[in-house]
C-alpha cells in the first residue's frame, strides 16, 4: 500500500462520516486554536521584551554598582569606589566600548509659562549615541558636549501637560540648580556682624571680665554661632546657577527601573556648570565626600566624587562574561541586562509551559473523541478488515490504515486549528489596541505567530491524534477475519 | 502429476460454552494443480471452515496443510499474509465487496498488498472486469449491481492478483439459478485455463457438470468422494 492510497483511503473514510469527522476534527480545532493563541500570547510577550532588549541595546550594556556595605571589604580592606579613577579603569577593560557616570541632580525647569521641579542627568555625548539613550520620539540628539542643547523625556511632557512631542522641539528651557558652597556659608558668618558685635559688647557683664572661665565661655558661645550661621548659609542659602537651553528633542519615556531616563538631560560639559565648585545636596554623597576627606576638593576628580553607578557600553562581540569577571574582581557589583534576559527567557519558558500545558489538555480531551470516533469505525468496519485480510493484508497494514485515518483528522484538525488560532489572536490583538488607546499605553503586538509555533502545534496535533488511534489501529489489527467475514 | 495442496489429520475444534465444536475433524486431501474441486455438504457440515484453512485465514487445531510442500504452520503472520496476497483468491456467497467503493476500487484493492506497480493496478483491474462481462460497470458500487454482477466482480477481485489457486465458498449461494448457473460456467472456464479451483457448495447437481471430484463433508469428517468422468481427475 503506498502513501497516496493512505491519504486517499483516509480521506474517502472521513468524507463518508462527514458529521462525526466534522465533530471529532473540530475537537482538535479549538484544542489546537487554544494551543496556539495562548502560547502565541506568550511568544508575543517574549518577543516584545527581546526587541525592547536589542532596540535599547541592552544586550551589550552592563552597570556597575559599589560593592555592598553589609559584606567585608578586599583583603587590603578598602572598599572599591566607583569613582573618576574606577571610570578609568572601567573604561579600559578589554571589551568595553565606553563607560559613562550615573550623575543627576535637582533642577528646577521652566518651559514656556510653566515652571516645575526635576531631575537632571548628564551624559556624555558618546553615551546619548548608544541605543541606550538614542531613542527618540522628536528631534534629534544633542550635537556636541557642550552644545546648548538639552533633551527632555516624554515624562516631563506629561508633567508639562503637553501632548505633541514635535511641539517642544526648539523651544527654550530654563535650567536652574542650587549650588551649595564654601562662599554662602562664610558669607552667612559675616552678614549682619557689625550689628551682632555691638548687640554682644552691650550683654558683656564687665564685672566679669576678669575671670578666665567667663572669657573661655564667652568664645565658645561666639564660635558655636558662627558655626551655626556657616551651616545655616551653606545649606539654606545656596547660590543659584541658571542656564537657558534649546530642546533638541525628546526621548521615549522609560518605565521606573534600572534603565530608567531623568527627565532631562544634558550634554556633560553643558552640565558640568551645574555641578562645579558646588557640594552635592544629596546628604549621602555629602556624607561620602566627608568620610573620604574630599569634602573641598575643587573638582569632582580631585575630590574623589563618588557615583551610584557606571554604565559600561560593551562590544556586542564579545562575550559578557569575562568583562562582568574582571569588574567583580574589582571589588564592584556587576548588573548585566544578557544575564537577566537570561532569568526572563527562563520565566517565559516556564510562563509558555504553562500556557501549553492548558492547551494539551484540551487536545488531550479531543485526542478521546478521535479515539471514540475511531473505535466507533472499526466496529462499523470490521467486515472491510476481515475483507482486507482475506485480500493479503498484513496486521501492520490495516494498524497503518487506522493510524493513518487518525493522523488524517489531527492534521486537518491542526491546519484549521492553526488558522483558527490566528484569528482568535487577530480579534484579541484588535480588542487589546483598542483598550491600550483609550487607556493611553504605548500600542504594542500582544500575540506572535512565529514559524516553530505553528509547526509545534502541527506536530502536536498530529502527535496527539497518532496516539489517540494507537489503541484503535491495535484493536482493529487484531480483528480476526474469519470472525470478522462470519458476523456478517 | 504432483501432489501441490495436501491437508493430512486436519482438525479445527473450538469450544463454544460447554460444548466442544469439531467445525473440522481428521481431515485429510490431495489436490493437483489444475484440479477442479467441488466440496459438499450441508449447512455446517464444515466446508467454510476448511476452505478458511486452506486459504490461510484461519488456523487448524491440529493437522497440517502443505502447499508445494511447504507446511502453512510453519509461516509466521506475516508469510501467512503474503500467501494470501499472491497465491490465493478467494470468493464468498455475501460477494463480501465494500460497498462504499465502486467496482474498480474494489478489484483494484486486491493488488494493494502483493506489491503490484501502481501504475498496473487500474489497468489490471480493468482488464479483468471486462474479460467478466463488467466494462459497462466500473464505475458502480455493489448496492448498484445485481447479485451476479456482485458475484462476478468478487471473482474478478479473487483472480486479479493472478493466484494459484481459487477458493469459493458457495459463490452460488446468494443468486438465482440464471447467474448461478453463469459463475458455475464461469469458474470451469478459469479452470480449463489453468486455475486450481476449490468450490464448496451445498449444490451438488449445479457442480457436478463441471468438477473433476466431488468430496463430501459431513460433521466436519470426510464422507467420500466422486470422481468425475470427464477432466482432469478421471483418470487419476
Amino acid at each position: 500500500m503506498t502513501f497516496r492510497d493512505l491519504v486517499a483511503g483516509s480521506t474517502g473514510n472521513l468524507w463518508r462520516m462527514k458529521l462525526r469527522s466534522f465533530l471529532t476534527i473540530s475537537g482538535v480545532v479549538i484544542a489546537i486554536a487554544a494551543f496556539v493563541s495562548m502560547l502565541s500570547f506568550g511568544a508575543g510577550m517574549q518577543k516584545n521584551v527581546t526587541e525592547q532588549y536589542n532596540r535599547l541595546g541592552l544586550f551589550s550594556t552592563m552597570q556597575v554598582y559599589p560593592p555592598d556595605k553589609s559584606k567585608p571589604a578586599d583583603s587590603v580592606g578598602r572598599p572599591a569606589i566607583l569613582d573618576r579613577e574606577a571610570l578609568r579603569k572601567l573604561a579600559a577593560v578589554p571589551g568595553v566600548q565606553l563607560a559613562y557616570p550615573f550623575d543627576a541632580f535637582s533642577v528646577t525647569v521652566t518651559v514656556g509659562d510653566t515652571t516645575l521641579s526635576s531631575t537632571a542627568q548628564s551624559l556624555p555625548e558618546a553615551a546619548i549615541q548608544t541605543k541606550f539613550y538614542s531613542q527618540t520620539v522628536a528631534g534629534t540628539l544633542f550635537t556636541g558636549d557642550s552644545a546648548n542643547q538639552a533633551l527632555v523625556t516624554e515624562d516631563l511632557m506629561t508633567a508639562l501637560h503637553i501632548k505633541n512631542p514635535d511641539s517642544l522641539v526648539g523651544q527654550r528651557i530654563i535650567v536652574s540648580a542650587k549650588l551649595s558652597s564654601l562662599d554662602s556659608g562664610v558669607a552667612h558668618v559675616f552678614r549682619g556682624m557689625p550689628d551682632r558685635l555691638r548687640e554682644r559688647f552691650q550683654q558683656i557683664r564687665r564685672d566679669s571680665l576678669e575671670y578666665v572661665e567667663y572669657w573661655s565661655r564667652l568664645g565658645r558661645q561666639e564660635a558655636n554661632a558662627a558655626l551655626s550661621r556657616f551651616m545655616d548659609g551653606f545649606l539654606n542659602a545656596r547660590s543659584v546657577v541658571c542656564d537657558t537651553l534649546t530642546i533638541s528633542g525628546v526621548l521615549e519615556g522609560r518605565p521606573h527601573g534600572r534603565a530608567s531616563i531623568k527627565p532631562i538631560v544634558i550634554p556633560a560639559g553643558r552640565a558640568a556648570r551645574f555641578r562645579a565648585g558646588g557640594f552635592s545636596d544629596d546628604p549621602t554623597e555629602l556624607l561620602a565626600s566627608l568620610r573620604s576627606g574630599t569634602l573641598f576638593g575643587s573638582t569632582d576628580d580631585a575630590r574623589g566624587k563618588e557615583y551610584p553607578h557606571i554604565t559600561l557600553s560593551l562590544d556586542p562581540n564579545v562575550a559578557y562574561e569575562p568583562i562582568r569577571d574582571s569588574v567583580k574582581a574589582m571589588g564592584f557589583r556587576t548588573f548585566s541586562y544578557a544575564e537577566e534576559f537570561k532569568e526572563i527567557r527562563k520565566f517565559f519558558f516556564y510562563f509558555k509551559l504553562g500556557l501549553s500545558v492548558v492547551g494539551l489538555i484540551a487536545l488531550v480531551t479531543a485526542s478521546l473523541g478521535i479515539v471514540n470516533t475511531m473505535v466507533m469505525s472499526i466496529i462499523e468496519r470490521t467486515r472491510e478488515i476481515g475483507i482486507l485480510k482475506s485480500l493479503g493484508a498484513e496486521e501492520r497494514d490495516i494498524r497503518v490504515l487506522f493510524l493513518a485515518e487518525s493522523g488524517m483528522i489531527g492534521s486537518i484538525g491542526a491546519a484549521a486549528g492553526i488558522v483558527f488560532g490566528w484569528l482568535i489572536t487577530r480579534v484579541a490583538a484588535v480588542i487589546a489596541r483598542a483598550f491600550m488607546e483609550k487607556e493611553g499605553i504605548p500600542r504594542f503586538e500582544l500575540f506572535d505567530l512565529p514559524l516553530w509555533l505553528i509547526l509545534t502545534a502541527f506536530l502536536f496535533g498530529l502527535l496527539v491524534s497518532l496516539v489517540a488511534g494507537l489503541y484503535p489501529a491495535a484493536r482493529a489489527a487484531r480483528v480476526d477475519p474469519v470472525e470478522a467475514l462470519r458476523n456478517e | 502429476m504432483n501432489v501441490w495442496l495436501k491437508a493430512s489429520g486436519l482438525c479445527r475444534h473450538y469450544r463454544r460454552g460447554p460444548q466442544e465444536v469439531r467445525a473440522v475433524d481428521n481431515f485429510d486431501l490431495e489436490m493437483r494443480r489444475g484440479e477442479f474441486l467441488a466440496l459438499v455438504g450441508s449447512s455446517g457440515s464444515g466446508k467454510s471452515t476448511l476452505l478458511n484453512m486452506l486459504a490461510g485465514l484461519d488456523t487448524p487445531t491440529a493437522g497440517t496443510i502443505e502447499i508445494e510442500g511447504t507446511a502453512l504452520s510453519t509461516m509466521n503472520r506475516r508469510e501467512l499474509a503474503a500467501y494470501r496476497a499472491h497465491r490465493v483468491g478467494m470468493v464468498f456467497q455475501a460477494f463480501n465487496l465494500i460497498p462504499h467503493q465502486t467496482a474498480l476500487r474494489n478489484v483494484e484493492m486486491a493488488l494493494f498488498f502483493n506489491r503490484t506497480p501502481v501504475k498496473d493496478r487500474r489497468s489490471r483491474a480493468i482488464e479483468i472486469l471486462e474479460r467478466l462481462g463488467l466494462s459497462g460497470r466500473i464505475d458502480h458500487r455493489p448496492g448498484d449491481l445485481s447479485g451476479g454482477e456482485q458475484q462476478r466482480v468478487a471473482i474478478a477481485r479473487a483472480l486479479v492478483k493472478k493466484p494459484d489457486i481459487l477458493f469459493a465458498d458457495e459463490p452460488t449461494g446468494n443468486l438465482d439459478r440464471e447467474n448461478a448457473a453463469q459463475i458455475a460456467t464461469l469458474m470451469s472456464q478459469l479452470n480449463r485455463e489453468g486455475l486450481t479451483v476449490v468450490v464448496a457448495t451445498h449444490d451438488l447437481h449445479m457442480m457436478q457438470e463441471h468438477a473433476h471430484r466431488i468430496v463430501r463433508m459431513d460433521y466436519g469428517r470426510f464422507a467420500g468422494e466422486t470422481v468425475l468422468p470427464a477432466g482432469i481427475g478421471a483418470g487419476s
